[in-house]
């Protein structure tokens, strides 16, 4: 009643999209604000055309707006893309991403399609990359089904979206096992 | 291009320091992305409170004592309360209340909201006006979402558990005293309702709900503390010992699954958190 059934269990992609909109991120401003006091800090002043940080929620509204440009983060890009790529692909293990860079990289480039794509360059290869990363870590994912146990699993590297994805059937998976092994010694104990 | 060779640790530092020099007044001067940005160097940042002896014998340590808070230095309230409400979705059991933190939030939404209306009401001809206005709006509504979503999973776990709270006392030192108001008159409520409706008809010996049959699971819902959960460390933690074979230690920013009685401990300490 009070939580919806779809909550109980897992957190809904759109509610990781607004913690992800909370980090900071650069712009160059094309409107002069002044200095204003929100909730998660003070931010400001904008003075075109020098760079500021703002939360990306913040970013995102005002480019909607054409009030301006993002400045993409480093690791979205062609060429740091396509090197993660290689080494998931050669080498066990995931390799060191961004933790919400699912959540990060969708609204950065939704607001590029949309409306004036010239923030970042050839927004296609980058999709087109992030697919192919997203599909070799699940496949690396699915493997580590086979670890698990009644203890613990430990997996390094993984971003939020991903452990969001195989949350449900890890925790279910695990927790019989759990309930198994303790019936199992209990039974053991006279 | 040099600089897409850098790792992304060091994009993440990078990040960081960018953020450090911006131009911020806040009550916390420094990067509030050092909080979410995982893997980023945040040693120099650390609140050194648990010296290595502490931190061995701590882990042994009763709930009774309070325990020592990690907080690191440079968390806003709105994101200490964004973990917190990650927290609480994803363990198995009530978590202390944040009463002091919903507090300062509320209030700060409720200033905030009295100075829009404020500037509102003046005739501001600025497209800036509009625009600071308008953020401001939105921060607000963000916010008052996330107060929301963690109070009603509390009010869903404190109902679902009502008839075990009334029962168990330390539980009911981690919820506020409306809530445990809440809990007792939902209990008496769905005890009255279930009384009246099938448990009055039947005999004696099956009218009562706290019997516990066999192959069943019992009719008081305990919370199940071996659920599994993943959790994140947000520094190095002492380690924790699954059985005989199998023990663990944590360094910062490690990321595991693991049934939650085992970080029971670790979690209100602040150590961690579960994503």
């Amino acid at each position: 009643m009070s939580l919806p059934q779809s909550l109980r269990t897992s957190v809904t992609p759109p509610e990781l999209e607004l913690i992800a909109s909370q980090q900071l991120i650069e712009i160059i401003p094309l409107i002069a604000i002044e200095k204003t006091a929100f909730i998660s800090g003070a931010f400001g002043p904008l003075q075109p055309p020098r760079k500021a940080q703002i939360p990306l929620w913040m970013a995102i509204n005002l480019k909607l707006k054409k009030k301006c440009h993002i400045v993409a983060p480093e690791w979205l890009s062609v060429e740091f893309l396509q090197s993660r790529l290689d080494e998931e692909i050669n080498e066990p293990g995931f390799s060191k991403l961004p933790f919400r860079y699912a959540e990060v990289s969708k609204l950065l480039l939704d607001v590029q399609v949309t409306f004036a794509p010239d923030d970042i360059q050839s927004t296609d290869k980058i999709r087109y990359l992030l697919k192919d990363l997203r599909e070799a870590r699940q496949a690396k994912s699915r493997e580590g089904l086979d670890q698990i146990n009644r203890g613990e699993l430990s997996l390094s590297n993984l971003c939020s979206m991903e452990i969001n994805e195989i949350r449900p059937f890890f925790v279910h998976a695990m927790g019989i096992l759990t309930h198994l092994h303790r019936d199992a010694s209990a039974e053991d104990q006279p | 291009m040099s600089r897409s060779s850098v790792s992304a640790m060091d994009w993440e530092a990078q990040f960081k320091a960018d953020t450090s020099t911006s131009i911020r007044s806040g009550k916390n001067g420094k990067s509030r992305t050092g909080a979410l940005a995982l893997d980023s160097d945040n040693e120099d940042q650390d609140i050194t409170m648990a010296s290595a002896s502490e931190s061995n014998s701590a882990r042994a340590r009763p709930v009774s004592v309070a325990p020592e808070l990690y907080i690191q230095e440079d968390e806003s309230p709105l994101s200490q309360l964004t973990k917190h409400w990650m927290n609480e979705r994803h363990a198995p059991d009530i978590l202390p209340a944040q009463e002091e933190l919903l507090a300062s939030l509320l209030d700060h939404i409720r200033r905030q909201s009295d100075a829009v209306q404020l500037l509102r009401g003046e005739p501001s001809a600025s497209e800036e006006e509009h625009i600071r206005i308008m953020l401001v709006q939105m921060e607000v509504e963000r916010v008052k979402f996330i107060v929301r979503s963690y109070v009603r999973t509390r009010l869903f776990k404190i109902e679902k558990f009502a008839r075990f709270i009334m029962t168990d006392a330390t539980i009911q030192t981690r919820i506020t005293t409306a809530e445990r108001a809440h809990a007792s008159r939902h209990a008496h409520l769905t005890d009255r309702h279930f009384h009246n409706s099938v448990l009055q008809s039947l005999p004696e010996t099956q009218s009562h709900l706290d019997d516990t049959p066999i192959f069943m699971p019992p009719m008081i819902t305990k919370p199940d503390e071996s659920r599994p959960v993943f959790v994140h460390a947000l520094r190095d933690c002492p380690p924790i010992r699954f059985h005989e074979d199998l023990t663990l230690e944590m360094k910062h920013g490690h990321i595991s699954l693991m049934p939650f009685s085992f970080i029971e401990q670790l979690l209100l300490r602040g150590y961690v958190e579960l994503i």
